[in-house]
């Protein structure tokens, strides 16, 4: 078959990118795990995983490029090599705001937190499910299906709502809670973020395979 | 967007060998459009159907029609000479008339029309050369041979040759394939420049060339016309497999 060798590459890019994602489902997830259990290995498990994602990502657009430069591309190809630098650093970004949250598991350590984790870990999860679809479809060379990821992505932005009208409830309430409530909504801040990231790697996928550019909102 | 070229279910043989089939497409004014595919696809046998090249292969013949501002260039009343001076031609490799200057050799074509006053020769003559990029290189050097001169200035002289007799559309038939990658960009240049005024028709095997210069790609594969559109759109999104096998390198 004609031009196996470059396939060969576009192939180790996707997996490659397969991997980052999955690291930043574990990311998402152990931080989660982390801040409920106040676990400071579990903080040191994903800073690692986040170096080896920012490696990773450096490493993908590199190879990228190099196609880029080299091969020419256009049409599918084009597409997919695009959308791999796009996606290997919006992977990379989840990471990154992972570690933000083990910063707060940091801060919290020895004391009790606020109030129970319930809607805060609900948004994680549905993180998780969010990455589990495009994942799949990154993996299956498919599209997404957007409603299914646009449906998540507000459930996630309204869990944040109740989040936030709760911890603002509890700061009105008791002014000495302003710190503690502060770190539990950036938690939520940083999960409503990387629901948007998400569901924008999903219009990257559907852009790659379908050639078509939506908004997933 | 005006339609400079229509070209209407055409079809073209040499002898009993079909070369094109059934092709239909509008080639829009001052706009560069690209025909691609392997070869063999008819590629060349398209565009000298543009100028009634073709027929002067013996045996060749066409059947449809090729609308030039609205006129079928193939109705009895047409002059071919008149034609192939309104859509010129510029060949693959360089061909300047070898007995001739350089100012010979655009003046050429005026000369054949009747054109004698010397100073609107030269008038002609100079802005021929700008037009084609070429005069600063060789304004001092009007009367040497044209075959003196490197390839892609070569090249360039025979835009200008085809430029003097105000042609309405230029066909450049792999205008680049013999040069190298600096007279190449030179040429790439001058055509986007080109269609400030003309209306451009390039054939090239270069899939990167008609990405980089053209505003219209058209693919043909067996005589057939696969698919036409925006270059960009065609680039990024072919709508026909085939297309997309071809450009990405995945046709065998």
């Amino acid at each position: 078959m004609v031009r196996e060798a470059f396939d060969r590459k576009l192939a180790s890019i996707r997996e490659d990118v397969l991997k980052m994602g999955s690291y930043a489902k574990d990311c998402v997830l152990l931080s989660m795990q982390s801040l409920k259990e106040q676990n400071l290995e579990l903080v040191e498990k994903i800073c690692k995983i986040e170096e080896e994602s920012d490696l990773l990502n450096f490493n993908v657009e590199e190879r990228c490029l190099k196609l880029a430069a080299l091969q020419q591309p256009v049409a599918r190809d084009m597409r997919f090599i695009a959308t791999m630098i796009n996606i290997s650093g919006n992977f990379e970004r989840i990471c990154d705001l992972a570690v933000k949250i083990t910063e707060i598991t940091r801060k919290t350590i020895g004391r009790p937190l606020l109030k129970p984790l319930i809607d805060i870990p609900r948004m994680a999860e549905t993180v998780g499910e969010m990455l589990d679809i495009d994942l799949e479809a990154i993996a299956q060379q498919r599209s997404v299906a957007a409603e299914e990821l646009a449906k998540r992505d507000d459930f996630i932005d309204s869990l944040y709502q109740q989040v936030y009208n709760e911890l603002l409830t509890f700061m009105m309430k008791d002014p000495r809670s302003i710190d503690d409530a502060t770190d539990l909504l950036f938690v939520a801040i940083y999960l409503e973020r990387i629901g948007d990231i998400v569901a924008k790697t999903g219009a990257r996928v559907i852009y790659m395979v379908e050639g078509k550019r939506v908004w997933i909102k | 967007m005006e339609v400079k070229i229509s070209v209407q279910g055409l079809n073209a043989w040499f002898g009993s060998k079909q070369a094109l089939k059934d092709i239909s497409l509008d080639i829009l004014e001052k706009k560069i459009t690209a025909i691609i595919g392997p070869s063999g696809c008819g590629k060349s046998t398209l565009i000298r159907c543009l100028n009634r090249m073709h027929e002067v292969v013996p045996g060749a013949r066409v059947s449809g029609k090729v609308l030039l501002n609205g006129k079928n260039i193939y109705e009895g009343d047409v002059d071919p000479v008149d034609i192939r001076r309104r859509v010129g031609m510029v060949f693959q490799k360089p061909n300047p008339f070898p007995t001739m200057s350089v100012y010979e050799n655009v003046a050429a074509g005026l000369l054949l029309n009747g054109i004698r006053d010397k100073n609107r020769l030269s008038e002609i003559v100079e802005k021929s050369l700008k037009q084609a990029a070429l005069l600063e290189e060789v304004k001092h050097e009007l009367h040497k041979s044209g075959a003196s001169l490197s390839g892609g200035q070569q090249q360039r002289l025979c835009i200008a040759r085809a430029l003097a007799v105000e042609p309405e559309v230029i066909l450049m038939d792999e205008p680049c394939s013999d040069l190298d990658p600096i007279a190449t960009v030179k040429i790439e240049d001058l055509i986007t420049e080109l269609k400030r005024e003309y209306t451009v028709v390039i054939v090239t095997h270069n899939m990167q060339q008609a990405a980089r210069v053209s505003d219209y790609t058209a693919f043909l594969y067996l005589g057939k016309l696969i698919e036409y559109d925006d270059t960009a759109r065609l680039f990024e999104k072919p709508q026909k497999e085939l297309t997309e096998r071809y450009i990405t390198g995945r046709f065998g």
